[in-house]
């Protein structure tokens, strides 16, 4: 007599009593989870994930919350009249959207900036991806449970905040890159108060290493976590520190340098592990490297000089097309500028680093753990908002 | 005289006249000890909907600190919740999702909006996608004009807004 229970005996049997059994199917035993956008750990993001068991098995981003229609917007305004509305996107790094906007201009209408101007355009470009790491690095601590991380980044970026007051007016909404140059000089003492600055964060940037970057346990989270080879990573189009942390040496500032970047003396930063803690790390490393070009730039900026050009009321140059792009805090941000001849823009499509990394998130997700989630996530370097733009 | 008081017609409304009196009597100093449990306790949801949410994160930080006010940030749960602080812009896409989480919490419940683009739509007025402020899909308590706010608006707002829970009448 046998004992065991195979489904044909079970079958056989159900057939005589007329029950039926219902096997277990695949997608009986997946879950659907929803994340975001009311999640503490997702932004103005929504994704949904499929899980078996611990692993997530299947990814679906889903953007658009904050879309506000800019290059539609673009269409309504004049050159000068679009400056403030582009640099809302990303509020903490206004200085860096603009810029690339501005260049892109200048290349269509024909316009030289001074060389005063470019340099005070290279600091505030500059004090301004620190305010934006610092943020996101804060972020990226308080979602790996480092409350410490959290107080830190934000206390030292308002010391940050404070210089760019004193420079442009205002704390996160410069509107300070224009066209033909930047709105206004420098203020008296700016340059020293700069420097005393950084001498300051370049100690604080050795304490954070200290207590967050050779942590057991923020270590144990992210080493290993989310693998994203150089050849996936060149695949899939990702910019910035991601494809940095992926063992490529990619950095606009070298590749494409644009105004005064060919004359500072720079490395990029990358890492060969290409693991969640490399694409940490990699910020980290910029903005050590930040304070040193920081240095040079106050070092070498002409003592006195123009810093804008003067510019006509409704500047506008011939019927053409202009494709401009800088490196921001998340990567490579371009702006695409046709023509029409006329003071309006015809057609402004933005170019921007967090939707580049949006697409590796269904790639590093799916094989994970559900655990690894807020790691793989905000390690992207992803702001929601300048993604759905 | 107390015959006609205690007759059967009569007998309901004299208990609603002594709830009344019982009402009266005990919202003055009842009234005053819950409404100071709401004030220091208020906890918004993490909801953000555009880019003020840069400044309502500074705010909590270590130089504004708004729990010194009972703000607790980054809260989890919405059954937990009494504050909507609506950070920036509306879009279409995200309006349901706001009344939803609006209707999810329990009463009593108080809306900000921060930022000009939640008041009235802001820069963003003439945008397809975008609404020309909250105050159509949900009822707002404090407005907080800036674009976006700086940390120290919001604050004044949050105070605003006790001192409004502060006057109000309980039931």
């Amino acid at each position: 007599m046998s004992t065991e229970f195979s489904n044909e005996t079970l079958e056989k049997n159900s057939n005589n009593t007329g029950l039926q059994i219902v096997k277990e199917s695949e997608e009986d035993r997946l879950m659907t989870l929803s994340v975001g956008p009311q999640h503490p750990g997702s932004g103005h993001f929504r994704f949904t994930v499929k899980v078996d068991g611990d692993y997530i098995v299947h990814c679906d981003p889903d953007p658009g919350y904050v879309h506000r229609g800019e290059e539609k917007m673009c269409e309504y305004r004049n050159f000068i009249q679009n400056i403030p509305h582009l640099e809302r996107p990303v509020i903490h790094d206004s200085n860096n959207i603009t810029y690339s906007y501005s260049l892109a201009v200048e290349e269509l209408t024909n316009i030289q900036v001074p060389r005063r101007g470019q340099y005070i355009r290279a600091i505030a470009s500059e004090l301004n991806r620190q305010v934006y790491t610092l943020y996101w690095l804060a972020i990226y601590g308080i979602f790996l449970g480092h409350s410490t991380m959290f107080m830190w980044p934000t206390g030292d970026r308002e010391l940050f905040i404070d210089l760019l007051e004193m420079l442009t007016g205002a704390r996160v909404t410069h509107a300070f890159n224009i066209p033909g140059g930047v709105r206004n000089d420098m203020p008296v003492g700016f340059s020293e108060k700069c420097l005393r600055q950084i001498s300051y964060f370049e100690k604080r940037l050795v304490e954070y290493e200290n207590i967050f970057y050779n942590n057991p346990l923020m270590r144990q989270r992210t080493e290993g976590v989310g693998l994203l080879t150089k050849e996936d990573a060149i695949k899939l189009g990702v910019t910035g520190s991601v494809l940095r942390a992926s063992n490529t040496p990619y950095d606009i500032r070298k590749a494409e340098p644009y105004d005064v970047y060919n004359e500072i003396d720079f490395k990029v930063q990358y890492m060969k592990s290409c693991d969640c803690f490399a694409r940490a790390y990699v910020p980290f490393l910029d903005m050590k490297e930040s304070c040193y070009i920081m240095r040079q730039l106050i070092d070498k900026i002409p003592q006195s000089g123009e810093v804008r050009a003067k510019l006509q009321p409704n500047p506008k140059g011939p019927a053409g097309e202009a494709y401009r792009r800088v490196e921001s805090g998340r990567g490579a941000l371009g702006y695409y500028i046709i023509s029409d001849g006329t003071p309006k823009p015809y057609r402004v499509k933005i170019s921007v680093g967090s939707f580049r990394n949006m697409l590796a998130l269904p790639h590093l997700l799916v094989g994970a753990k559900l655990a690894d989630m807020p790691a793989i996530y905000w390690a992207l370097n992803y702001w929601p908002v300048e993604a759905d733009r | 005289m107390l015959k006609d008081l205690i007759n059967p017609t009569n007998f309901n409304v004299l208990v609603g006249k002594l709830g009344d009196v019982l009402v009266k009597a005990l919202d003055q100093p009842l009234g005053y000890a819950i409404n100071w449990g709401r004030i220091w306790s208020l906890w918004p949801v993490h909801l953000e909907t555009a880019c003020c949410s840069v400044e309502f994160g500074a705010a909590s930080g270590p130089r504004y600190d708004v729990e010194r006010f009972g703000i607790i940030e980054a809260f989890g749960s919405l059954r937990q919740c009494d504050l909507v602080v609506v950070q920036g812009t509306v879009t279409r896409k995200m309006a349901p999702r706001l009344r939803m989480v609006y209707d999810q919490m329990p009463d009593p419940k108080y809306v900000i909006a921060m930022g000009a683009c939640a008041i009235t739509g802001g820069l963003y007025i003439d945008s397809y996608n975008v609404l020309p402020g909250v105050d159509g899909i949900i009822p707002v308590d404090v407005y907080v004009p800036g674009c976006p706010p700086r940390p120290e608006t919001l604050i004044q707002g949050t105070m605003l807004l006790q001192e409004k829970i502060k006057r109000s009448k309980i039931g």
